[in-house]
This record gives C-alpha cells, structure tokens and sequence, in this order.
C-alpha cells in the first residue's frame, strides 16, 4: 500500500519556512538556467525561424558567409540566369536580387561602438521580401538615388537613424528616408541602392545573390549542380541553412554556459535538498516508525519521501518559471562574433525554455530526495519510534 | 569543554548535513569568482593595453580595408617609429568549425612592435628566414595537437587560394609564441605578408588591401598628436581612416559584447542569493534542533548574548570554510579554466585578487546574514519554552 499523497503535501505545509527556502534556492537555479536558454533560444529563433526554405543564398565558392563572398557584377548577372530553379516574374526575369553586404561603424545608446550591417539591394530584394518586408515610417528609398533605410530593431540600439538623418559610408552622404520591419536579422540592418552601395565603397560587385526557388526545387542537387559548374561556380544553401550556420558558435557558447552553470548551481540546490529532506525526516521520524508499525512496508515510505523531495523540486521549479517569464520579449542585442556585427534580438521563453526548466527542477529534488529516503526506508520500526 | 569545541560539536553533530553545506557554500562562492572574473578579465585585457600603440583602420567599416600605399605615407611620419601591416585572413582548418585568427603581417616589424610576444620554441629566425613559415600561438598547438615543423593546410574562406576554392594554404610552423600580458590573444597564427600577398597576385597587378596598420609611437611623442596627423592626411578619401589607441581599440572591442557584462552580473547575483538561502535555511534547521541544549543552558546560567554567539559562530564558521574552500577551488582551476575558455574570450580568463577579496568579504557576510536569525532567536529563547520544545 501506498503512503497517502495529503500526507507529504502536509508535511510540506507544516515545516513552511524552512520549505520555502529550498523552494527559492531552486527556484533561483531554475530561474538562471532558464534565463541563459531564453537568451540562446531568442536568438537561435531570430535566424533560424525568419530564414525560408523557398529562397536561396548564392556565394562565392568557399565562402562561409556573406561578408566574406564576393561577386563580379558580370558573374552575378551570368549566375542568376544560369538557374532555371529560380522563380520569374511576370515579365520573365529570374525573382533574383544581387546584394551588396558590408557593416558601418557607429556608436551605440550605451557607450561603444558597433558595426552596423548594410545591404546594398536592387528592386528585386523587395519582390523576393514581399510576404515580410514592410515600411513603417518613411518612405521607401528612390532607386539610384544616395537614400536608406533602416531596419526598426537597429532605432533601439543605435541613434542617429531617425528619418531625416544622414549616414556617411566612406566620403558619401546618404540621407535616412524610411524606417521598415522585416521578422528576422534584417531588421538590425540599413538598406540602400545596391549600386550607389557599390560605388560609396569601392567594390566590384555585389556579395551575394538572394533569389525565391520554383516550388519542388531540391536544394541538395542545386548545390553540387552550381558547386561543379565550370563557367561560375557558386555555393548555394537555402536562406533557413545560411541562417542557421551562422548562429552556431554564439549558440554553442549560449547552450554550454547554460549546461555549466545548471550542473554547478544545480549542484548546490541538490545540496539544499537533501539538507531539507534529512532534516525533514529527523523531524518525522516518529512518523515514519508509526507508519511502519502499521503495516507500511520500506519501499511506499522511500516513494513517499522521494515523492516529497520532488514536489519540492517541483515547486522550485514552477516558481523559477514564473520568476522568467517577465523577461520574454525583452530586446537586447549583442555582436554576433560570427559576422562581426550587431544583431538585435529578444528573450524568448519558449514551450522548450519552460519544459527544460520544470524537468530540471523535478531532477533536481528527485536527486536530493534519493538519500534521505532511502534512510528513511531502511529503518525499523523500533529504531524509528526508541529515536528521539 | 570550551567554547568553541561545543562549537565545532554542535556542527559534526550532523555531519552529513554540515558537509552539504559548506559545499553548497563552496560551490556559491566559487561560481560568484568565475563569473566576476569573467567579467573582470573582459575589462582588464583593454586596461593592460599599450597607449603609445596605435590602430589605423578604415573609418567607415571592418570590412573595408586601406590601400597598400597608406603604410609608406604613414610610416615617413617624423613621429612614427615603426608600422606593421595585419589583413585578417579568415580561413579555418580542417573544417569550418575549427576558427581562429589568423592575420598576415609584416614579420620583423611585429616582433618590433609587440616585445610581449614571447617565443618559447622553434625560433624567431626561422619564422623570418622562411617565406611559408608561421608563428602560432601555444593554444593552436595543444587544441590542434601541431608541433614546430609541421605544415598547416588552411581553406581560405575570405581569400580563397587562387588555383581553387577547395585548395589549402599552406604554412609551416616555424615558432610557437606565448605572450607575457593577458590581452594578446594566445591563439593566433601570423604569416609572411610577402606570401599572402604574392601567392594572390603574383603579376603584382592589384595589390590587396591591408585591415589595419598598426604604428609605434616614436619615444617622446605624444599619441594624441601623431592619431590627428594620421587621421587629416587621408580626410578626403580614397579611404578615410581612423586612428585609435591600442587600449581604446580593444575597449570598444570589448563594449561589442553588448550587455553580456550586465548579464553575468545578474546570474552572479542569483547565485549568491541562491547560497544565502541555502545557508538561512541550513542555520535555521540547526537552531530548531538546538533549541533543547540552549533550553538547558540558560537554565544552567548561561547568558543570552552567549547563546547568540554559540549559533552565530556555527553560521560563520560554515560560511567561513566553505568560501575559503571556494576562493581555492577558484584559484586552483584557474590555468585549467583559461585554457579552456580561451577560444571564445578575446583576453586571458585571469582572477584577480580584488575579485578574491571581495569573495572573502561576501564570506563572512554569508556568515553574519545566515547566523542572524536563528542566532536572536537563541537569544532571545524563555528556558521553559526551549526545555518544553519537542524537537
């Protein structure tokens, strides 16, 4: 027969203020280690859920991202015709964008300074960013013309965007026309004419090709197609597996503080718990020989106590959720050391935040509990009801 | 029997109990010291930075780099000693995973410029005397497991070699370095400028383009005025330049960060709450099961203020051994801990004294908040309750 479940949520309730530390401690534990995945998921989410499969990034050979790929124009305009995978307009052109990458420097609201993404961008960029792109104060710039605009997350981070204000790239002037959302890590960036762009920095060509896939496109065979091309070969990946490469190492870095600072202060709050727990029994073990005395036998008793440590783990748990949830949504912003530049995201605390939390906080009382009860079972009735 | 062995006896009455707690104690302090120190090394590599070394970068952009000819411009200034060149180089080893800096440099001028560039084996002159030589930083040779004498295939993803996208540079290791201050980084590779720059352009046609110029102040002169000289001589283009210290360049590298600084400050926070809870709690649970002997006590004449003192000296010496056990487990997984943090910190993982202090003084604060309470309550405790007490 089992031991009553009121009896252990009883027991808590008697032994109040001293349970209420332990939960806290957990608590506290919890709350970190889901802060620090609420970090690692926002921003994981900002690349890898904004970047579609339906569209495709072209680099140079080799390159592992934007920044350091390379195009002539004449090799980007022989590409995107070279793809028959490529989604057309109505007119019969390729629904393809050559894009111009490279980042500013500028100061931050807190102090110091960050480098800023640009995009030098043609007309196209807009039909293949039609579904997210969006102008939100402004206008958009005039093609041609020495006009950007900037992305909302960068405002936050960053002054001197506002509309009307004028950025200098190299010796050029360009004035801020229009501010635009667009989900995802654009948002953190300005946007201008890709041939202006050109010019301003003294480049040959654009950096990459951004284009939409006919639906049914296999990316795998696209790849090794344009990788082994002989006239211009390309590397191609999806926009969902460009994004996601280029998260990777902040994203170890987020998860393996996560993982380090869980077992060390995890570590503590199992200490916590056994305390509890051992403490928890000296105070009952009178109980415990009544229980056996009347026919309970040593494995429901070691269920019980186990039962108990991990509704106190439980309970930590569930208030070290509560304690992060506030932080969901917060925006924040970091360098992305991948790419070197400034990246805008927010906390999330996802379904996969809350659920590692809770199954963290059971583990947690699951492993300070282990001990305490099984002493608790091995007693005997005489030498638990003789004990004072 | 003297105090301060009922002290200790009331502590190894539970010894369980006590264990667990200094290591809880113990694992607290400790993570508080790796977490400021982290913090703190961030800081103090820009701190240890040279004034009188300067950084000459494009002003607009890291990814725009100066034209060659700016070095000889700069370098026939009066109040320019000496003027090594880096391009990052950007390539990986092996797999794309497996990053690291990488820069190409003038190789005389860069052991010139940064005598704290210490080598500890192979040799300066065969690095010099070998075109296709590079020097490597001591951490490149444990984490790749290399050794002087090896040639090193990198894939250049930024310059990518000119026979083929999927063909490796090559280098050998000619001399290891270690640097004698924490914010030179401990992992990179340098190599001939001559070799990069001819490998890609071997007509000498289109030269590339240098990422930054690093320049030596001439003794006596005043930075501030050799940075405005440099900055006027390109104000009109092609490329505009800016010149910075070397300490305020590695500070604005470190103000990239964003507010990681601020974010291991508030987990440090939580962690210290964390440990107070836990000792509170331990302290309290001690109390209650004294409360019968300090019944006795009083009766048997014993003073209320010596009471306060039996509980609050337990909470201290519990607090006091698990921060000392701390601050040494600190210290002594320090050269491990910097070894294994290096990849993805800019400067040295160093703990310093100040953060050793200050872990010290938490200690003992530990100590004081966690006896406080249960140590009133002692004091305050009527015989006849304390004696009529069940637990």
């Amino acid at each position: 027969m089992l031991v009553p479940l009121s009896y252990n949520v009883r027991s808590l309730f008697v032994r109040r203020a001293s349970n209420l530390l332990t939960v806290l401690g957990i608590a506290a534990t919890v709350a970190v280690v889901s802060g620090v995945l609420a970090l690692q998921q926002g921003f994981a989410n900002l690349y890898a859920e904004n970047g579609r499969d339906d569209v495709g990034v072209l680099l140079r050979p080799g390159a592992t991202y934007e920044g350091y790929s390379a195009f002539t124009r004449e090799e980007a305009l022989k590409l995107m015709k070279s793809i028959p995978e490529l989604a057309e307009d109505e007119n019969g052109a390729p629904l393809a964008a050559m894009e111009l990458y490279t980042a500013v420097r500028r100061f931050k609201r807190d102090e110091g300074e960050t480098n800023v993404p640009v995009r030098g961008v043609q007309p196209a960029t807009f039909r293949v960013r039609e579904s997210e792109f969006s102008i939100v104060a402004g206008r958009n710039f005039e093609p041609g013309s020495d006009e950007v605009i900037v992305g909302k997350s960068l405002l936050v981070r960053v002054p001197g965007l506002e509309v009307g204000d004028v950025v200098p790239i190299n010796v050029t002037p360009f004035r801020v026309v229009g501010t635009f959302a667009c989900e995802g890590p654009h948002e953190s960036e300005i946007w201008g004419d890709l041939d202006r762009m050109i010019a301003a920095l003294d480049r040959r060509g654009p950096s990459r090709i951004v284009g939409v896939l006919r639906a049914g496109t296999d990316p795998e065979a696209l790849a090794t197609r344009l990788a082994d091309a002989k006239e211009t070969p390309a590397k191609f990946q999806t926009e969902r597996a460009y994004l996601s490469a280029q998260t990777a190492m902040l994203s170890a870095i987020l998860g393996l503080l996560g993982t380090v600072l869980g077992l060390i202060m995890g570590l503590a709050a199992v200490f916590t718990a056994t305390n509890t727990m051992i403490s928890a029994l000296a105070s009952r073990i009178h109980e415990v020989g009544i229980l056996l005395s009347t026919g309970f036998r040593p494995f429901p008793i070691f269920l019980s106590f186990l039962f108990e440590a991990l509704l106190l783990g439980l309970l930590g748990g569930v208030v070290g959720t509560l304690v992060v949830l506030p932080i969901n949504g917060i925006e924040t912003g970091t360098t992305n050391f991948q790419t070197f530049t400034e990246v805008a995201f927010a906390f999330r605390v996802t379904p996969a935040v809350i659920g590692t939390a809770i199954a963290f906080s059971v583990v947690l009382g699951l492993f300070g509990g282990a001990w305490p009860a099984w002493r608790a079972a091995r007693l005997t009735p005489t030498q638990a009801l003789r004990r004072h | 029997m003297t105090f301060l062995k009922l002290v200790v006896r009331n502590l190894l009455r539970h010894k369980v109990r006590t264990l667990l707690t200094v290591a809880s104690v113990l694992v607290g302090i400790f993570l508080m010291v790796l977490l400021r120190s982290l913090d703190s090394s961030l800081v103090a590599g820009a701190a240890a930075a040279e004034s009188d070394r300067l950084i000459v970068q494009s002003a607009v952009s890291l990814y725009v780099d100066l034209p060659l000819s700016y070095q000889a411009k700069i370098a026939s200034l009066p109040q320019v000693e000496s003027t090594c060149k880096w391009q990052w180089f950007g390539a990986y080893y092996q797999n794309e995973r497996n990053q690291f800096g990488q820069f190409a440099v003038d190789p005389e001028a860069l052991f010139d410029i940064y005598p704290e560039v210490e080598i500890v084996d192979g040799s300066k002159e065969g690095f010099l005397g070998n075109r296709r030589g590079c020097v490597v930083g001591e951490q490149l040779i444990t984490r790749f497991d290399w050794k002087v004498g090896d040639t090193i295939p990198l894939i250049g993803s930024l310059f990518p070699h000119p026979d083929g996208p999927d063909v490796a540079w090559e280098f050998q290791i000619e001399a290891v370095y270690r640097p004698t201050t924490t914010n030179f980084d401990r992992q990179t590779l340098f190599f001939h400028w001559d070799y990069f720059e001819k490998t890609l352009d071997p007509r000498g046609t289109t030269p590339p383009g240098m990422g930054t110029l690093v320049l030596q102040v001439a003794e006596g002169v005043e930075p501030t005025e050799v940075m405005a000289a440099v900055d006027a001589m390109f104000e009109n283009g092609p490329q505009r330049v800016q010149t910075t210290p070397e300490d305020e360049f590695q500070a604005q590298f470190i103000s990239m960060f964003g507010n990681v600084p601020l974010f291991l400050a508030s987990i440090g926070g939580a962690v210290l709450v964390a440990i107070l809870l836990a000792s509170v709690n331990t302290m309290l649970m001690a109390a209650r099961e004294q409360t019968y002997d300090i019944g006795v006590m009083k009766a048997l004449g014993f003073s209320d203020g010596r009471m306060f003192t039996l509980l609050a000296a337990q909470s201290m010496v519990l607090a006091l051994a698990g921060g000392g056990l701390g601050i040494a487990a600190a210290v002594v997984t320090q050269p491990g801990l910097a070894d294994l943090i290096a990849p993805y910190l800019p400067t040295q993982y160093v703990v310093g004294t100040g953060t050793l202090v200050l872990a010290a003084g938490i200690a003992v604060a530990l100590g004081l908040g966690a006896g406080a309470v249960p140590a009133l309550r002692a004091g305050r405790l009527r015989c006849v309750e304390a004696l009529g007490s069940t637990e």
